[in-house]
């Protein structure tokens, strides 16, 4: 067989992987009812794994399945609670050995667009590559990924659904199912996009917050800011979703204190402190706040931003430079927002608006075992 | 003369006839747009203390630049072209030494000239719709009541009295930039044709006479301000051989 005919079948074969790595398995469905709103803008589902009725319905069973931790009583909704808009409420989640985790559960919201790395130092770079990782971590679920699937081909219901949507069990299926169902967890009915569709007003205060969260301050045209659109978009609310500006030193330590954060991922020294922009969706039920979760209240939170912020040489100038002064009034070294106290209550008021109850209570979202137990009592 | 020699000869003929139209013919391929950033002439260094202030006390550093190009167009003797939903956020944070834009396969020597404005045209500005690069999730945008940052420039200042954070964030509707640029190929590979140009980001202190840094630390929503660093985008961006 000549060189040339080799290189030629390989690609021919490549192309064709290629082409069937994209094609709807046999017996899925695509998602039909899937609609979100238009100013979140774009989103990409990876081309290997398509949005699917199947896909989505397994995935939602294995994410609230104790039978993924090693010893079988710890699903990844211990720690995303739905109500809780897909946390649990602790500083630092706890798991399969008791040790607290270093960081606070991330709120599992409209995953689908803001930055497209996971962890809170970004360390994951898809949601299928992000799934594997609690299961598998001896803090958190602490299960061997060989023992998962012997467990999970003993169930024929698992095993049905495996078949079908992914053409039998692996990790690689576990992770895309779990991807599935989280790319699905979409909030968009909060007061504050129903403002948006022009279907309420807002109150005086939540409007006053609103402009407040939504300007950077420039005391010489006299605009007061909050700055917090500075990291949070201002429909999606979350870190940006280009190149790595969805991750920033929000002030939280000092320059001996910076963890290393994204610096851990990029290497890069200018990246020391950066942490995941999380969406603010549900804000006000996903207390305590910050990667470590430091902070018990949003007073605490806004009280940080306002006069709390600690310097260091990877703190954004943005955050220095947001004082609120005119420049003559301004002193070097010092950092605050100089926000007043109703300022501060107002923003609060805005952030209140981002609940969403509807996602919070969505049945599509829901534990699917005490559904079936539902059915099954009927 | 032998069969052989005119057969050879006729194979000779061939070859050169087959050169003089290969070469004769346009050569269509992509067009990559390269950009480079400058800092006075010399390539950008990010997070470096290491520029002069340039009109006034103390060093700077420059930690993030970005700004928007919109509406390329190319046209010379072979016609007009214009690259539909042009909107383009470089930046230049990234692994290569330049940011590219990326133009359909072309025959490049059909163009003369390129056209774009430096910031967003005010019909696009005044929308949320998702055009190109505009996203109004975006870090250059402000807010959907005022538009897109056309420029965003972030870093800070030393002098003796220590730190000083600027942030140069430009961009109101009258800031928009036109620009035309001679459109000559600087280099042709096998699979593209490759233009470059400069972006020195020093042009937008010098327009107005050089600015003090620390007596401007940060220009934002102030329009005689913005204007004043807007006065240097047409210096900014230059063709490059």
């Amino acid at each position: 067989m000549s060189k040339k005919f080799v290189i030629a079948a390989l690609l021919l074969a490549g192309g064709a992987v290629y082409f069937l790595a994209g094609m709807p398995r046999k017996a899925t469905t695509p998602l039909a009812d899937f609609t979100v709103p238009f100013v979140y803008g774009h989103f990409q589902v990876p081309k290997e794994n398509p949005l699917t009725k199947e896909g989505v319905a397994l995935g939602r069973r294995l994410f609230y399945d104790p039978r993924l931790s090693g010893n079988n009583e710890i699903s990844c909704a211990t720690c995303h609670q739905q109500a809780l808009g897909f946390t649990d409420g602790l500083k630092a989640s706890v798991g399969a050995s008791g040790v607290p985790l270093s960081f606070n559960s991330m709120a599992l919201t409209n995953l689908l667009w803001g930055p497209q790395r996971f962890f809170w130092d970004g360390r994951s770079v898809s949601l299928e590559d992000q799934a594997l990782n609690p299961i598998q971590h001896p803090d958190e679920m602490a299960q061997d990924l060989d023992a998962l699937m012997d467990e999970l081909a003993e169930d024929e219901t698992y095993k049905a659904l495996f078949d079908t949507a992914y053409g039998g069990i692996s990790p690689e299926a576990v992770a895309m199912a779990l991807a599935s169902f989280q790319r699905t967890l979409v909030s968009a009915n909060s007061r504050y996009d129903q403002y948006l569709r022009g279907e309420i007003s807002l109150t005086p205060e939540e409007e006053k917050g609103r402009k407040l969260f939504m300007a950077h301050p420039d005391a010489k045209v006299a605009q007061k800011g909050g700055n917090c659109i500075d990291c949070h978009s201002q429909f999606l609310t979350s870190g940006f979703s280009t190149a790595l500006d969805g991750f920033s030193n929000n002030g939280l330590d000092g320059e001996d204190g910076l963890l290393p954060g994204l610096s851990a991922v990029t290497g890069k020294a200018a990246h020391r402190g950066f942490f995941k922009t999380p969406s603010l969706r549900n804000i006000a039920v996903t207390a305590p706040y910050m990667h470590d979760g430091r902070f018990d209240t949003l007073e605490e939170v806004l009280d940080h931003y306002d006069s709390g912020i600690k310097d260091s040489s990877t703190l954004s100038p943005l955050i220095v430079e947001a004082d609120n002064q005119p420049l003559d009034r301004r002193q070097r070294g010092q950092i605050s927002l100089n926000l007043t106290a109703d300022e501060k209550k107002a923003i609060i008021a805005f952030l209140h608006t981002l609940t969403d109850e509807d996602f919070l209570t969505d049945p599509r979202f829901s534990n699917p075992f005490e559904e079936e137990a539902g059915d099954d009592a009927r | 003369m032998t069969r052989a020699k005119t057969l050879l000869a006729v194979t000779i003929l061939s070859a050169a006839l087959l050169w003089v139209f290969l070469e004769m013919k346009p050569a269509v391929k992509p067009i990559s747009l390269r950009f480079h950033a400058l800092v006075d002439g010399e390539p950008l260094v990010l997070d470096d203390m290491r520029y002069q202030n340039p009109g006034g006390d103390g060093q700077f550093k420059v930690r993030d630049f970005q700004f928007y190009l919109s509406n390329i167009r190319l046209t010379g003797p072979g016609g007009d072209y214009v690259l539909p939903d042009s909107y383009h956020l470089l930046r230049f944070d990234g692994d290569q030494p330049y940011t590219e834009i990326r133009l359909p396969a072309m025959d490049a020597s059909a163009f003369d000239a390129i056209h774009w404005g430096i910031g967003v045209d005010p019909e696009a500005n005044g929308t949320i719709k998702i055009t190109g690069d505009l996203d109004p999730n975006n870090r250059m945008a402000w807010n959907w009541q005022v538009g897109y940052k056309f420029i965003l420039f972030e870093g800070g200042l030393e002098d003796s009295e220590g730190f000083l954070p600027l942030v140069y964030h430009v961009g109101f509707d009258e800031n928009y930039t036109p620009q035309s640029l001679p459109f000559a190929a600087a280099a042709e590979s096998g699979e593209e044709t490759i233009v470059r140009f400069t972006v020195d980001i020093a042009a937008l202190f010098r327009a107005d006479g050089p600015l003090d840094m620390v007596t401007t630390p940060s220009v934002k929503f102030d329009r005689d301000d913005a204007a004043r660093i807007a006065a240097g985008f047409p210096n900014m961006i230059s063709a490059s051989q």
